[in-house]
């Protein structure tokens, strides 16, 4: 073949190497064989995924180094509600025993409501302003003093509120008896007045939710009056009805040892894994009213200590421990969560691992074959060059007499 | 029969021959660097020799004129190849501008989307901070905003291609006029028997450098050459060229239309111009519709989402994203449509502080879209076909331009000038000149004598 120019080849030739040690130097300097996207479509998209994973990885280990303390914090809670029941229970023991003096048992009285007191503190818990034992409301104090009688801020003798009184629909009014432990919710809806409420009322005791006795009535001040009519029954009432203003507890109703669950049933979960959540908090009435009604037995034992016979103390601290183990139950749901979110943190741990060792065999460059290819592209552009300036001054001017 | 005077006409036209063979010479030498450029050769002839009876005796050489050395096979697969390689590198070029924005970085559109999910799963754990609930709408203004950029990339180059398309017609009906203009006077010079010469030469570089722009296929006619695009519509023939025109299509976007007004914009398969209509009218309508798709069908699963639970007012959930209502320019317009972190629907039963319905708005991560995919693989496929595209054009431009440099060696070990071959011819040429100067002088030297022997007898 006739060879005439050989610069466009040196140049082709010289491009070709550059572009091959430019590449060599990259993978080397970033220790990435993928770049962009187009350097290897399959392993950029795989990436794309991995990285996702990684990222969900690192926040289910967030979520965890966020959500083991608030849960470590309940358990404590726990443990020390443990120990305000095993009081209870030794105090309840001593007092059935039938040598104590009524003095005494009236000491005795005195110290379980301490008992509920430090049980109620414990269930009020709180974890960087996360109620724990609130259910799904975690911004309010689950457990609150109960008073016999709430009354609307709005009403007056002037202009009274009436059973006619319209409520804004969609407004909600709940009613907590801390005796039932249960919470009827009302909810208005269009056309709904008080006369509605009212009803709705009566149809919660006859369902057992509120206690028998609670109803809701026009005071002689105007105002919407929501009552137990009893001295040992306490609620906690609130509204966010405008029509009714804030309900708010009558100076001097407060029912003694009287606490309502004003939190709800359900609980808040985090996600750890991929199908993996735990809750971060835990429902109060499940744990110290429904079932075993923890504070139920608490104020039994009070009852009985204060006025009742040896067998009726008995009975009452045989319901607190009872009551106990019930607590004891509910706690173990708690610590497994605690103990899969320990377990979890170290599988976690090793998916990072894996991930990191994917993405690495993804788009990372494997370094003895980068710096080969580097050596190899420097010899073969310094082979190139060397050609270059050997063979284009070379012509048959340069051997022809000048 | 042979004579002192027929030996220095003789002896002259070896001059001249030689004389013919060192301008030729000195023609390509000038011209080896010269784009385009076929070299010349002199064509040199034996002289009709005299006979007288029995004896022939030749009569020297003549000059017949001056030939250039052409391959036309080979020039027409490099006008093919410079084609498919300026189609190629059309592509590569406008890939180039949007890889980057599909490559992972810390504002990628699978990295913000990453870091939504992440936020909200962040609230699940702290959903009494103010601070996770900001980081939320922070990272749904991070991601609208990816989804934003992701588009106005596309849009702009495609944008940018549009007035490409006017561009290259505009260059297309220069050369054609200029190739049209040519052939009148190449055909002339071929008539008279005469080589093309400079004239092709410079055709040839006009319609490579068409070639460069479309797709045209050359014939070569008695009056020149024609020049038509892909589907047949002239573009060049005889004396007269065909414009071409450009007007906005129902789509906005610049076509291109024959001297008839019909609409060939989808047989420009090749050339610059090629590269750029596809990828203006294929390549980035694709991925822009996947992006557009995948913006509309994310942002209403969240909207679906946060519609199932409460904000914390107690609210049901409002969108979370404001999208289009129709699927084409949604990661355009796709916004965060809520302002506050009270707002983000955690709730999922009204109750502040509950985040049951997170659980809803995380899943959204992995649940299948409508088009099939969940949001994080619908991206990741998205990646894939940007890279897969680029590759391809890479792998395109990289296999035509290794062609195409062995097709021009192929073309310049035929019609290339070689200066060592000059310099050669060069020297056989001057040589051959003295030889046939030492003849004149020897004829001369001879005349003398010959006078001499005349004058020597008269005396």
């Amino acid at each position: 073949m006739r060879v005439t120019n050989m610069v466009p080849d040196i140049q082709y030739a010289m491009q070709q190497s550059q572009q091959a040690l430019s590449a060599a130097l990259q993978q080397v300097s970033t220790g990435l064989r993928v770049n962009q996207p187009s350097d290897d479509p399959s392993a950029s998209a795989n990436m794309v995924v991995s990285l996702a994973e990684s990222a969900s990885v690192d926040q289910y280990t967030s979520n965890i180094n966020s959500v083991s303390p608030l849960m470590q914090s309940a358990d404590s809670a726990i443990s020390a509600m443990v120990t305000s029941l095993n009081t209870a229970i030794t105090l309840g023991t001593s007092g059935a025993t039938g040598t104590a003096s009524v003095t005494n048992k009236q000491d005795m009285a005195a110290q379980v409501e301490g008992a509920l007191s430090s049980l109620i503190a414990q269930a009020n818990t709180s974890f960087q302003g996360v109620y724990v034992f609130g259910g799904s409301a975690t911004t309010t104090p689950p457990f609150a003093a109960a008073s016999s009688t709430y009354t609307s801020a709005q009403g007056s003798a002037g202009s009274p509120l009436a059973s006619t009184t319209a409520l804004t629909a969609g407004s909600v009014t709940t009613i907590s008896d801390a005796t039932t432990g249960d919470t009827m919710t009302f909810k208005a809806a269009t056309g709904d007045t008080i006369a509605t409420l009212s009803t709705a009322i009566a149809n919660a005791v006859a369902a057992g939710t509120l206690s028998a006795g609670t109803t809701a009535s026009i005071n002689a001040a105007g105002q919407l009056a929501i009552g137990t009519n009893s001295s040992t029954n306490g609620i906690v009432v609130s509204s966010n009805d405008a029509p009714l203003g804030s309900m708010s507890a009558v100076s001097g109703s407060q029912v003694a040892n009287a606490y309502a669950y004003v939190g709800d049933s359900s609980v808040n979960t985090v996600q750890v894994g991929n199908s993996m959540n735990v809750a971060t908090s835990v429902s109060g009435s499940q744990m110290l009213t429904s079932g075993a009604n923890v504070i139920g037995s608490l104020n039994g034992l009070i009852t009985a200590l204060q006025s009742g016979t040896s067998t009726q103390i008995a009975t009452a601290t045989t319901a607190v421990s009872t009551a106990l183990a019930y607590v004891g139950q509910q706690r173990i749901p708690l610590d497994n969560s605690i103990s899969e979110m320990s377990n979890q943190e170290s599988y976690l741990g090793q998916e990072t691992l894996t991930l990191t060792t994917q993405q690495t065999s993804l788009v990372g460059a494997n370094l003895a074959d980068a710096a080969t290819n580097l050596s190899q592209a420097e010899l073969t552009n310094s082979a190139v060059l060397a050609a270059a300036g050997k063979v284009m001054p070379e012509t048959l001017l340069s051997y022809l007499p000048q | 029969m042979a004579s002192l005077s027929t030996s220095l006409l003789t002896a002259v036209q070896s001059l001249d021959a030689a004389s013919g063979g060192l301008q030729v010479t000195n023609n390509n030498i000038a011209n080896a660097n010269t784009p385009g450029y076929s070299r010349q050769v002199a064509i040199l002839q034996e002289a009709t020799p005299t006979t007288d009876g029995s004896i022939s005796v030749g009569n020297g050489v003549v000059l017949e004129g001056f030939q250039s050395v052409r391959d036309e096979l080979v020039q027409m697969r490099i006008q093919q190849q410079t084609q498919a390689n300026s189609g190629a590198n059309a592509q590569l070029s406008s890939m180039q501008q949007i890889q980057p924005t599909f490559t992972t970085s810390t504002q990628d559109i699978g990295t913000e989307m990453s870091a939504l999910f992440s936020s909200i799963s962040s609230l699940s754990a702290n959903p009494n901070s103010s601070a996770a609930g900001e980081a939320v709408l922070t990272a749904g203004k991070n991601l609208a905003t990816a989804f934003n950029t992701a588009s106005n990339t596309l849009t702009s180059q495609q944008s940018s291609l549009n007035s490409q398309v006017t561009q290259d017609v505009g260059q297309i009906n220069q050369l054609t006029q200029q190739v049209a203009a040519l052939n009148p006077q190449i055909s002339e010079l071929n008539a008279t028997g005469q080589n093309g010469g400079t004239l092709l030469d410079q055709q040839n570089q006009l319609v490579l450098s068409l070639s460069a722009l479309t797709n045209v296929a050359v014939t070569q006619t008695p009056n020149g050459v024609t020049l038509t695009t892909g589907n047949g519509t002239p573009l060049v023939m005889g004396a007269q060229s065909f414009t071409l025109q450009t007007a906005t299509g129902s789509n906005g976007m610049t076509q291109v239309l024959d001297q008839n007004d019909s609409n060939i914009t989808t047989s420009i398969s090749s050339g610059d111009l090629g590269g750029t209509i596809q990828t203006r009218d294929q390549t980035i309508p694709g991925l822009l519709g996947q992006l557009d798709t995948l913006a509309n069908q994310f942002g209403s699963a969240m909207n679906a989402a946060q519609a199932k639970g409460f904000d914390q007012s107690g609210n049901a959930g409002q969108n979370l994203f404001n999208v289009s209502s129709t699927v084409a320019g949604s990661a355009g317009d796709i916004s965060m449509a809520i302002t506050n972190p009270s707002q983000i629907a955690a709730s999922s039963d009204g109750t502040s502080g509950s985040t049951g319905n997170l659980v809803n708005l995380i899943a959204v991560q992995t649940t299948a879209l409508p088009a099939g995919q969940a949001p994080g693989n619908a991206y990741a496929n998205l990646v894939y076909q940007v890279g897969s595209v680029t590759s391809n054009a890479t792998a395109e431009a990289g296999a035509t331009a290794s062609s195409l440099l062995q097709l021009n060696d192929q073309l310049s070990s035929v019609s290339g000038v070689s200066i060592d071959q000059e310099s050669a011819n060069l020297i056989t040429y001057q040589t051959a000149y003295q030889a046939a100067a030492r003849v004149v002088s020897t004829v001369q030297a001879l005349f003398t004598i010959t006078l001499a022997m005349g004058t020597a007898a008269a005396e």
